[in-house]
């Protein structure tokens, strides 16, 4: 048989090669984990498929999914991808309208909901969906009162499909067999910032592309143990777990519930590993908060190794340099002592390929897992074009996001555009031609490109650095561009730095562009604080420290360093440090302390001017709202500091 | 529902503390099947009813029959062997132990390997723990506490706590289960959630457990209970549906007249 262009052939294929001997997943279910062989898992897809077909699902139509990462998820995919259709993931969380929206799009023929909960939605928006056919559940907990005939389990569903298997036993092959590599194997609705969702088309041949060129670079062994956790309707559990299952053999393990992710990575201790930058840095917030409730050893053995991994990590990861005897001989004994415990305490025992994506993760992150002996990846794609770039073994920079992968190609265009040609570019969005036509062009050798939206830069190694969504970069007054987002973060990476908000655009009302770079600096009191009681420099409040003559140094030097790695026109010319921290009570923050840029534009609108005027200091009375409901003024003067051209 | 059987029935009962009359002659029944709540504003006598029922005290008149038994008549430890479980207001857990070994505690009442067997973990004493086990985490998944299965009682938020006694009370296997004020000290969406669980449990017993609640807040009371019987000062001053009591002129006056 030649390669298996569709993922129910490559079931088929799978199950041949491991039958019943190999397990192909695992479910924690009432605390014990319960397994599934590649056999199971076929009968279970093929009485469900047929079960589909007896319920009337034809090729090509549609048939939504919403429930957690379960087997039963991954089997209702392949069904209906058995059955010649496509599968619609939906979020668990999203809302009856938001579901309402994607099933009428979708023109959904069939609906999977997993529990009460997602049926009491489907069951509130009915009347909007007359073309959903049947509801299936696989969690009957709280339906059992309901008697509606719309709402059918899971179990018989395959019922139905048995009895037609033995009218029709070789029906399930040859459904299979009718299959072809550019069918459209699911859509995934991204949730545009701006307007409805958009339904990406992916065809069988863009996931198996996309897998394979993940393993390439990363190869995956079916012994290799995988925890399914991210969002199975998102495209990346699509190509790095479910295609990848089926490509590779890896062993798929899904959680109890979605409140014991954690607990259960830890049991399994997975190979491969992809969180959120946020979910890296809470892990390191949390072994310190354990360590500091820790017992008195632990921590002498912690604060005694930690240096030890630190040290060792940056002379093999940063230095480049071969370690020496003595470090190795102490390194062996954090290893033994501290780095092995930690590991397996965060499940990372065993893991080869641990990824982040998301935002940038911070340096001292990456640093802290080094030292403990994992070394996180970057990764960077899209769901229109699955993996664009990843860090590829050791060749790890913190500022970038990696290489793409062989058959990938990455263009940057005029306007600062990331452009990604390659296999995994997908087939357009589902009922909207003009949206596929932005999105989509192909060059004068016939090669799909993909817009990302996305603005980044080439390093001279041929690194990817992102910088941010294309529509967010800022114009100076001198027509370059640069992104707020990622000069604050690379400033945000100086451990005296609490938060930062660039200034350079044009101002509210007025056409002008700003000339140049500036920045609003709020300083890490405790860490500021640190540092001035080293050096028995003598404060009293935030307002008082921020404002020292030392501490705008100390400022000033990190910012030119960072400034040296910056192109010119993005570099911090003046910054003021404020006397105050950014507040979400004062409305100055969200609540998840992203930054609201008018908010702060208007309330330090006389720093800004003074940044750009040519004043030296300014005299504040902020009214400051305090904890307890009170409201206070707070009367200060703020430098503005200038930072020289020539010492850049 | 009004022909169902009566499950349990309240007799003339009176109770009371040197001369603070806590009950007088409070008369009802719980119908086999229903949820039937027990309301009233603080201090109307809705706890002191619960511990006559499962003889934490003991009443100073009127008898008390479950099924064919009489409550007032035995220990509270028979009591929970006849098939009447409760939780507690304050709550009464095992705090030093995990989520899975309080439940495992309630399941001694259906233990039966002798000493012997269970000394050697042989037999009977092994397959009773594997059984045992087994209903336990149907328990955990039905109350969606899989994530604090290991976790300690004492350790957790009051919510969650509060989960857990209800998974203990059902651990017992009753066929009537007295809730003491299940949603105290819960938000809005913790007290809704308790709602589904009570109204799961409720559905998923074959013959539909029979429930009697006690609650304060009277808001989705009215939408659970079947029946409700309301107290004030130690007297039943209505019985009936939740429509009928929600405009019953005494229930208005008892729940509004604190504030006059």
């Amino acid at each position: 048989m030649a390669t298996p262009d569709t993922l129910p052939k490559c079931l088929i294929a799978a199950c041949q090669k491991y039958s019943g001997r190999k397990i192909a997943m695992r479910q924690k279910d009432r605390g014990l984990w319960r397994a599934f062989t590649w056999q199971q898992s076929y009968e279970q897809v093929r009485r469900l498929a047929l079960g589909l077909i007896h319920l009337g699902l034809q090729r090509g139509e549609k048939a939504c999914i919403i429930g957690d990462n379960d087997p039963q998820y991954f089997w209702a995919q392949l069904a209906i991808q058995a059955a010649g259709s496509v599968a619609v993931g939906l979020f668990t969380d999203s809302a009856p309208p938001e579901i309402q929206y994607v099933v009428q799009h979708s023109d959904a023929a069939l609906v999977f909901a997993k529990d009460q909960e997602q049926c009491d939605k489907l069951l509130d928006i009915r009347a909007h969906v007359p073309a959903v056919r049947r509801v299936i559940y696989w969690d009957d907990k709280g339906l059992w009162s309901y008697h509606d005939p719309w709402l059918i389990s899971f179990e018989e569903a395959q019922a139905l499909g048995q009895t037609l298997d033995a009218e029709q036993p070789d029906l399930f092959d040859r459904s299979i067999a009718e299959g072809r590599g550019d069918d459209v194997a699911i859509f995934c609705y991204t949730s545009g910032t701006t307007g409805e969702p958009k339904g990406a088309m992916i065809s069988h041949s863009n996931l198996i592309a996309g897998s394979d060129q993940a393993a390439r670079v990363d190869p995956r062994y079916d012994t290799d143990e995988y925890v399914s956790f991210l969002p199975p309707a998102w495209i990346t559990e699509n190509a790095l777990g479910l295609a990848t299952h089926l490509r590779t053999g890896m062993i798929v393990n899904f959680p109890e519930a979605p409140e014991t992710v954690q607990a259960n990575i830890r049991e399994i201790a997975p190979h491969a590993l992809l969180f959120s930058a946020r979910l890296w840095e809470s892990l390191v917030a949390l072994v310190q908060v354990r360590m500091a409730e820790s017992s008195r050893l632990n921590r002498w053995l912690y604060r005694l190794f930690m240096p030890v991994g630190h040290k060792v990590a940056g002379l093999r990861f940063e230095q480049r340099r071969p370690v020496g005897l003595l470090w190795r001989g102490l390194n062996a004994l954090g290893e033994f002592a501290v780095f092995r415990p930690l590991r397996d305490k965060l499940g990372l025992t065993r893991v080869r390929s641990a990824y982040s994506s998301g935002a940038t993760l911070n340096p001292e992150v990456i640093r802290f897992f080094r030292a403990i002996g994992v070394n996180i990846k970057q990764l960077y794609g899209s769901t229109e074009a699955q993996l664009h770039t990843v860090h590829v073994g050791d060749d790890v920079k913190f500022e970038t996001v990696g290489v793409p992968p062989p058959g990938m190609e990455i263009k940057i265009a005029e306007d600062g555009e990331i452009l990604v040609c390659g296999p995994t570019v997908f087939q357009g969005y589902n009922k909207n031609p003009e949206a596929t036509a932005r999105a989509v062009f192909t060059d004068e050798q016939g090669r799909r490109w993909f817009h990302t939206g996305d603005a980044g830069t080439l390093d001279a190694d041929g690194h990817l650095i992102y910088l941010d969504r294309l529509k967010e970069l800022i114009t100076l007054a001198g027509g370059e561009k640069y992104s707020p987002q990622y000069l604050e973060g690379r400033l945000k990476f100086i451990p005296y730095i609490r938060d930062v908000m660039t200034v350079g655009g044009a101002v509210e009302g007025q056409a002008e562009a700003r000339l140049y770079v500036t920045a609003l600096i709020n300083i890490d009191f405790d860490n500021v604080g640190r540092w001035a009681e080293k050096r028995g420099i003598a404060y009293t409040t935030f307002v008082d420290l921020s404002q020292k003559p030392e501490v705008y140094a100390l400022i000033q030097n990190e910012v030119e360093r960072v400034n040296r790695s910056l192109p010119p026109p993005a570099r911090i010319r003046k910054f003021v440090l404020l006397h105050k921290e950014f507040d979400a009570d004062e409305g100055e923050l969200t609540r998840t302390r992203k930054l609201r840029r008018k908010q702060l534009s208007e309330r330090y609108q006389d720093m800004i001017a003074a940044m750009y005027g040519g004043g030296d200091s300014v005299r504040v009375r902020a009214a400051v709202r305090y904890r307890d409901g009170r409201e206070g003024i707070v009367e200060t003067s703020v430098r503005v500091a200038a930072l020289v051209e020539d010492r850049l | 529902m009004a022909s169902d059987p009566i499950h349990l029935s309240v007799q003339n009962v009176s109770l009371s503390f040197g001369g603070t009359q806590a009950l007088n002659d409070v008369s009802f029944d719980v119908r086999a099947g229903e949820i039937l709540a027990l309301i009233g504003p603080n201090g109307a006598g809705k706890t002191s009813m619960l511990n006559c029922l499962n003889h934490f005290y003991k009443p100073d008149k009127g008898r008390i029959l479950f099924e064919s038994h009489d409550l007032t008549r035995l220990p509270p430890h028979r009591i929970a062997r006849l098939g009447l479980a409760r939780t507690f207001q304050n709550l009464a857990l095992y705090t030093g132990l995990s989520t899975l070994d309080n439940l495992l505690a309630a399941r001694h009442i259906h233990m039966r390997a002798g000493f012997l067997q269970c000394l050697l973990y042989w037999g009977a004493a092994h397959r009773e723990d594997i059984a045992h086990r087994q209903v336990v985490e149907a328990i955990i998944d039905f109350l969606e506490i899989e994530h604090i299965r290991k976790a300690v009682v004492g350790a957790l938020p009051h919510g969650l706590r509060k989960r857990v006694e209800l998974g203990r009370a059902l651990a017992l296997e009753p066929r009537l289960l007295l809730l003491d004020e299940p949603m105290t000290g819960m938000n809005q969406e913790e007290k809704e959630d308790m709602a589904r669980f009570i109204l799961d449990i409720h559905e998923r017993h074959a013959k539909r457990m029979t429930i009697l609640l006690i609650e304060h807040d009277m808001g989705l009371v009215m939408d659970i209970a079947n029946r409700v019987v309301v107290l004030d000062f130690g007297v039943k001053i209505a019985e009936g549906a939740p429509d009928a009591i929600r405009h019953d002129e005494a229930v208005i006056k008892a729940y509004l007249g604190e504030a006059q």
